[in-house]
């Protein structure tokens, strides 16, 4: 039983090291790719170092770059107005019950329901501009800043209220003191999951209805069998998504400290 | 016979920072049906070296024999009462005292008889089919005592088992622990925090010191068994609180020479 | 209600964020309180209703007209068939999606190192918009079900996969140590005590899963636009049809809450012994 340790191997050390690992798992990943590409692939499934080229092309490519422009236009709009009316919704739903009440059936309503569904009336009412896509982002992000600003409200500590309470502090007291820095990790998480959402939306809208920017692109490739520049637009939204999103854990580091950074997100 | 000796252990030091020494040199011997109680400042390593014992950690020196055999990982032989209770909270009471049982391969049968008549003992009829979150924390522990010895073990170990719940109850504990103690003698070794409880369950009392973790001091107990009846009464004898006079000044410069 | 379940599970995504267990104090209601929401639905309908007849434009009908299409749809049957595909294509995405979810959330809560290796391409793929992935796979199967299949899986997999790799990663360790105590072998620890402790925030993580599940099914099937409910949408979303639209989205809706309840039943028979407070 006793354990005694002689000096580690090298080969343990490596496999102890998450980045090690990682790597490993991508290039086991692009290595099972490129041969099944290589011997089975065929004319529709382009090789991994075919695709990683196709990046690279894309990435000096001005017509790419004007098409995430175009695209993160609407998404930066609806998402801006998601945060913009979803926070002080979702404080009013966490403090008065009536209002939560009120507001609640709708919000689950929204929350079940796949919102794609609206593009079709967007379009017939608004046609394929902006303003279109613009409400689909809104649409996708907003439920959850509200869930989360209101859950936030709700977890803050009534201890807490009742302590600055006692010391005198009236509603607004309340408000400043306890509930906006109580509530403001789930606030910021809400935030985040609503980037995520709202980067969902855009890239649905467009590859749904309206084939502009990004999913236009992506639309255009597919329709004229520029598979690895397809490949590669896949992977450069999902590389939008990740940055963007890393940025918001960072604004959220730096704002909570103290909020615990754990794992499940949706 | 429970035999230590020579034992140490460290816990790697964060980062770069040199390893913990969390026991040192420890000898000891637990006798045969003995109960030995186990006290120290927090901190001072009785835990580990409970765990230790019941085979769940390992060392980095020295040796523990269990009737001349090296411990070697768990074992039921030496059942665990835990300070939390460790109930599984998705099982009822019945299937929570047949566990080591059946882990054991136990079938189904002869487990239940036996750990009804466990649960009997122990107080708890009638409860055997209700869920651990029904129960308050007496009655939850009085179920971790019944699983320990549903599997007939001859070591007992028990970490700070009474430690969580309040005054009243833990005292009820304290004399069902002993009243079955005293109908099936088996060895006990009891980790507590408390001076009192650490002299009116124990026949030899082992007293550690902290950082690192070693034994300062072994004291016999001379109140009279059995003790069941009467823990009251031996709770206000003047060897009581001679005894507890002493440890608390052992104690008292140990805490000193910590903070 | 079920509709307050849907909340709840967000709800408990963001409890696990913050770190926090909100012990909440369920306020009694009063009776009036508690018509506040079926009045808001009413008013909601009510509304929806005049403002409907009053602009009397084809893209905002009225709800009763959108009902009575509803109403049409299911009688004269044509609608069943597309239902009846797209409930089979969730039904296999789903279950997929479990399967694979639950053995590499299982793989990763119990080895470390395929938690290192793994855990941040889990993350991306759940954060990134899955449907991009369509164009992919309508390359390599067009019209064929494994598209809209697919696409589901790609909804509803990762999600689950973290829920069930924190949950069997955060089992108590108090557990464990007392199985191992008396003898347990690493099967009976992971059957009898790791995966029932486990199981609350699993089914968490499968709750969402199938409420994405439903969404991939829909999103997958407007983009391949000609099978399903969601091929429906499309169709009479291109003849400015926003009657059917509307009543298609109704039934989607309707399908959406049923799947949600199917699985919440389930959560609460594989949980019952969590005592109500701990529910999230």
């Amino acid at each position: 039983m006793s354990s005694a340790e002689g000096p580690a191997l090298n080969i343990d050390r490596l496999l102890d090291s998450r980045w090690f690992l990682r790597a490993l798992a991508f290039a086991a990943f692009a290595l099972v790719w490129q041969v099944y590409a290589t011997a089975a692939g065929g004319f529709f499934v382009p090789t991994f170092t075919e695709t990683a080229a196709a990046i690279g092309r894309q990435l000096a490519s001005p017509e790419v770059w004007q098409a995430f422009a175009t695209s993160n236009i609407a998404m930066v709009l609806g998402f801006g107005l998601a945060v913009v009316i979803g926070i002080p919704l979702g404080f009013l739903m966490g403090r008065f019950r009536l209002a939560e009440r009120a507001i609640n059936p709708y919000l689950n309503i929204l929350l079940v329901t796949p919102l794609a569904g609206i593009i079709p009336l967007l379009m017939m009412s608004l046609g394929i501009g902006l303003a279109s896509r613009v409400i689909v982002v809104w649409s996708f992000a907003i439920v959850m800043v509200v869930v989360n600003t209101r859950a936030g409200v709700r977890q803050v500590d009534r201890s807490l209220i009742d302590m600055v309470r006692l010391f005198g502090a009236g509603e607004l007291g309340v408000w400043r003191r306890v509930i906006l820095p109580g509530s403001l990790p789930a606030v910021l998480a809400g935030v985040r999951v609503a980037l995520g959402r709202a980067v969902t939306g855009m890239v649905i809208v467009e590859l749904v209805m309206v084939s502009v920017g990004i999913g236009g692109l992506i639309l255009r490739y597919q329709a004229f069998f520029r598979f690895a520049e397809l490949y590669g637009m896949v992977v450069l939204i999902i590389l939008e998504a990740l940055i963007l999103l890393a940025i918001v854990d960072w604004v959220q580091r730096k704002a909570t400290p103290w909020a615990s950074m754990t794992s499940i997100r949706d | 016979m429970i035999e230590i000796k020579g034992l140490n252990k460290y816990f790697p030091g964060r980062g770069r920072s040199e390893p913990v020494q969390a026991l040192r040199d420890v000898d000891l011997t637990i006798r045969d049906n003995e109960f030995l109680t186990i006290l120290g400042p927090s901190g001072c390593g009785k835990t580990t070296l409970l765990r230790n014992i019941a085979g769940l950690v390992p060392w980095d020196t020295g040796e523990i024999l269990v009737d001349s055999q090296p411990v070697r990982g768990p074992s039921p032989e030496r059942a665990m009462v835990f300070q939390n209770f460790a109930l599984l909270p998705w099982s009822t009471v019945l299937a929570n005292v047949a566990i080591g049982l059946e882990i054991r391969g136990e079938p189904r049968g002869p487990r239940e008889a036996k750990a009804r008549e466990l649960i009997e003992r122990v107080g708890l009829s009638g409860f055997e089919d209700r869920l651990p979150g029904e129960l308050s924390g007496g009655m939850q522990q009085r179920v971790g005592l019944a699983r320990a010895l549903a599997v007939d073990p001859s070591v007992l170990l028990m970490d700070e088992p009474f430690g969580a719940l309040d005054e009243q109850t833990r005292r009820l504990l304290q004399e069902e622990l002993l009243r079955i103690w005293e109908q099936t003698p088996k060895t006990v070794v009891f980790i507590t925090h408390s001076m009192e409880e650490a002299v009116l369950l124990g026949d030899r009392i082992v007293l550690m010191s902290a950082r690192p973790g070693q034994v300062d001091d072994i004291i016999e107990v001379p109140l009279a068994r059995p003790r069941s009846q009467h823990i009251n009464e031996l709770g206000e004898s003047p060897e009581f609180a001679s005894i507890t006079t002493h440890l608390w000044t052992r104690l008292r410069s140990m805490q000193v020479l910590n903070t | 209600m079920t509709t307050s379940r849907g909340s709840k599970a967000v709800v408990q995504t963001t409890e696990a964020i913050t770190g926090t267990q909100p012990v909440r104090r369920r306020a009694r209601l009063r009776g009036w309180e508690r018509a506040v929401g079926p009045v808001s639905l009413l008013a909601g309908a009510i509304a929806w209703e005049a403002i409907g007849q009053a602009l009397d434009v084809s893209v905002f009908p009225p709800l009763s007209a959108v009902l009575g299409r509803l109403g049409e749809l299911l009688a004269d049957g044509t609608i069943l068939g597309y239902l009846a595909t797209s409930v089979t294509n969730l039904a296999i995405g789903f279950a997929v999606a479990l399967v694979f979810g639950l053995t590499l959330g299982v793989l990763m809560g119990v080895y470390r190192r395929v938690e290192m290796a793994l855990d941040i391409y889990v993350r991306a793929m759940l954060t990134a918009p899955s449907l991009v992935f369509a164009p992919i796979f309508f390359t390599l199967f067009g019209l064929d079900r494994i598209t809209i299949v697919g696409v589901i899986v790609l909804y509803s997999t990762f999600i689950i996969v973290l829920n069930t790799a924190e949950a069997v990663k955060t089992a108590p360790r108090s557990l464990v140590e007392m199985a191992r105590c008396y003898g347990a072998g690493d099967r009976f620890v992971l059957r009898r005590v790791i995966l029932p402790s486990a199981t609350p925030l699993i089914m968490a993580g499968v709750r969402l899963g199938a409420g994405r599940a439903v969404k991939g099914m829909i999103n997958g099937e407007m983009f391949v636009a000609v099978v399903g409910l969601g091929g429906v949408v499309m169709t009479a979303g291109r003849n400015f049809d926003a009657e059917t639209v509307l009543a298609v989205m109704t039934l989607i809706i309707v399908l959406a809450f049923m799947v949600v309840w199917l699985v919440e039943r389930l959560d609460r028979r594989l949980t019952a012994w969590l005592p109500e407070t701990n529910r999230a």
